[in-house]
């Protein structure tokens, strides 16, 4: 990336050969009535193979309709999506149906997600008949015992029967039956009850780890995306502020709104009462998306802008690390993988 | 750690023995089973629970505002203001509801009239119980804007609800509850459908104005991290039942239901490094009509021993509370409580 300066590829996308998902420059348009809402505004980001890409922000920056922008629903407005080097939106009908078995999805409401009308079996068994797969029969107990359902008791009932965590589990078993390689996990733990969304999370990890999954993770709770993420992407308004390894984004991060995000969660400790009136606190609410700030779409939000934010929207810049140089474009060494669209980053 | 001038504050609200059962298809709901708690002016208590452990039905029943045909059966008093309001007529209860007893839900989007302007919204409760003309309403619903945050008051309050966003609502909502100035505040899941960022916000509106009204407030959440530091006292229900109460710090200090605990640990913090694995708390809640003999969280408890599926456990004093000076600061339900040696010696 940086050996090719001239070259219009966003720092922020690595040269590994394990890259399975890259994302370059996607917009994704709607049109609402009159006016163009730009959910998703020139956006590049890469998942390589094993990780799993925490998506976060506040509801309406557009982070969901990267995952489904993924998937090609629909597809983008600009924009490449790359899997495993082939772009998805140059393919035609049948040819993107055959590839997309590779990426799987679940969302946010398990209950609604499934046909109320079909059994359990029939709706984890759908992928393998449809693609005509040998040893179904086995391919749907294997699955639902790996989600921890058991087989024999839950194969004919249909999901009116089961609790909004069982049913979560019975999408993530739907998900795993075509053997994917991507995992699209869209908002999967946020309508479930706490001590139910332990259990979903602990059961995406042994997922990933047992079929070796790549995860898109789209959540707005920061500390569920701190528990399952590598790297993480913080999203504002369609566009992409910060982006890099878990552990350093949540330790230093250099946007103001991450910072802000940051400080808004909820502590859980009783003695900072006191504390947390001080801390840095975003005013006002999203701007509309139709009709986004000039320059940084942040600056109308942050505390520290200043008459250029207005003027140009910032461009994507390697945060250094106390002492170190620019990143290195070798595969795996520690280099920064931290990068933040700020002019003034913290 | 508890301010101590709670002490010797007037009791506001003092709940005893306040079981609720709702009919239902599937039969008689067991929805709040014998609850009791005080609250006193200017002190916050919160309660935390998961969906279906009865912390709203309770919080709505405190005024009456369950639909009549749904209630079975209603036991136990309500004391406010050393009035008791459980027995009361829907005509005094409506003198009551708005101007003592404000109540904030969840839903900012629904609990707006959408073909009202905010002005006609928010005047309502003070042309109604503090008798204001229309005029004098209109200046003090535009006061009252301001001071929960909505800039440009005085042009906002002839707009309609889908004009403002979400977070904007939530103020409005505030708004109405503070018209009256309420004794006391039942704020259901004020922040649950907003997004972090506004959550602080509308968290910080409530505190400020608690403070500066002196109001008591019932701040009810699934959200342990909302509680832990805005609640002077914790109340944990699971199943229809108050299983622990303390003041915050002790009981973030010391757990002794199981169910608090494990309801902590299942948390993701952000603290912990990434990928640290989560302590799920096995099965689901159960389900509230026939409820089984015996403590509730037993068939998910790790500590559940065979007394434990046969008998329900009272309320007590935990044991160290005891030995101090206030005894009656940490209460839980469990025959054996954690946070102590696991012998079990505690009966």
């Amino acid at each position: 990336m940086s050996d090719k300066p001239g070259q219009h590829t966003p720092l922020q996308l690595r040269e590994r050969d394990d890259i399975v998902l890259r994302i370059e420059h996607l917009s994704v348009n709607f049109r609402v009535g009159k006016q163009t809402v730009q959910a998703v505004s020139d956006l590049s980001l890469d998942v390589a193979r094993g990780e799993t890409l925490g998506l976060v922000g506040e509801s309406g920056c557009g982070k969901s309709t990267v995952g489904r922008a993924i998937m090609q629903l629909p597809p983008p407005t600009a924009g490449k999506v790359l899997f495993k080097g082939q772009d998805l939106g140059l393919l035609s009908g049948e040819a993107l149906r055959q590839t997309r078995t590779a990426l799987q999805m679940i969302f946010q409401d398990p209950i609604s997600s499934l046909n109320p009308r079909r059994k359990v079996k029939d709706i984890v068994a759908e992928g393998l008949q449809i693609w005509g797969r040998p040893g179904q029969q086995a391919r749907v107990r294997e699955v639902m015992e790996a989600v921890g359902l058991d087989p024999d008791a839950v194969a004919d009932r249909r999901p009116h029967q089961f609790s909004g965590g069982q049913c979560q589990r019975i999408c993530i078993a739907r998900s795993l039956a075509l053997d994917p390689d991507v995992l699209i996990c869209d908002e999967p733990v946020s309508a479930l009850d706490v001590s139910v969304q332990a259990q979903i999370l602990n059961l995406l990890e042994d997922m990933k780890q047992r079929y070796q999954l790549t995860m898109v993770f789209v959540a707005h709770n920061l500390a569920v995306v701190r528990n399952v993420s590598d790297r993480v992407a913080v999203m504002y308004l369609g566009k992409l502020c910060e982006i890099g390894d878990t552990g350093s984004v949540y330790a230093r991060p250099a946007h103001p709104y991450t910072r802000a995000l940051l400080a808004s969660i909820p502590d859980m400790n009783p003695l900072s009462r006191h504390q947390q009136d001080g801390l840095p606190l975003l005013h006002g609410d999203l701007p509309s998306p139709a009709n986004p700030p000039s320059g940084c779409r942040f600056r109308t939000r942050c505390p520290n802008a200043q008459a250029l934010c207005a003027e140009k929207e910032p461009l994507m810049q390697v945060v250094r690390q106390t002492e170190q140089n620019e990143p290195q474009s070798k595969a795996t060494g520690v280099v920064s993988d931290h990068f933040v669209a700020c002019h003034f980053p913290l | 750690m508890t301010p101590p001038e709670f002490k010797e504050q007037p009791l506001l609200l003092d709940v005893r023995n306040l079981t609720i059962r709702l009919n239902s298809a599937a039969g008689l709901v067991h929805a709040v089973e014998d609850v009791s708690f005080v609250l006193r002016e200017g002190q916050t208590l919160g309660i935390v629970g998961e969906s279906g452990s009865g912390k709203s039905v309770m919080a709505r029943s405190l005024m009456n505002l369950l639909p009549r045909r749904s209630v079975a059966q209603r036991q136990g008093c309500v004391v406010l203001s050393g009035r008791e309001i459980s027995a009361l007529s829907e005509r005094e209860l409506q003198k009551l509801r708005g101007a003592q007893v404000a109540m904030i839900f969840q839903d900012p989007m629904t609990a707006l009239n959408p073909v009202l302007t905010i002005c006609v919204q928010v005047s309502e409760p003070l042309q109604q119980h503090l008798g204001l003309s229309k005029q004098a309403a209109r200046q003090r619903t535009i006061e009252l804007l301001d001071a929960v945050g909505i800039p440009d008051a005085a042009n906002r309050v002839d707009q309609y609800p889908h004009q403002l966003s979400g977070g904007m609502r939530q103020r409005v909502v505030i708004a109405i509850a503070m018209a009256c100035d309420p004794a006391l505040l039942i704020a259901d899941e004020p922040t649950t459908a907003l997004d972090v960022t506004v959550q602080k916000q509308i968290l910080d509106l409530l505190s400020r104005q608690q403070t500066q009204r002196r109001m008591g407030m019932l701040l009810i959440t699934h959200d342990l991290g909302v509680v832990a530091s805005r609640a002077d006292i914790i109340a944990v229900m699971y199943a229809g039942r108050l299983v622990e109460l303390a003041p915050a710090t002790t009981l973030f200090g010391a757990m002794r239901h199981p169910y608090t605990e494990a309801l902590f640990n299942s948390i993701p913090r952000i603290s912990d490094p990434g990928h640290t694995r989560l302590h799920a708390i096995p099965g689901r809640p159960p389900q509230l009509h026939n409820p089984s003999p015996g403590c509730a969280f037993a068939p998910r408890c790790q500590y559940a021993q065979q007394r434990c599926h046969r008998e329900t456990p009272p309320v007590v004093v935990a044991e160290s509370s005891i030995v101090s000076a206030k005894p009656t600061e940490h209460l839980h339900a469990c025959f054996f409580p954690v946070a102590k040696s696991a012998s079990g010696e505690a009966n």
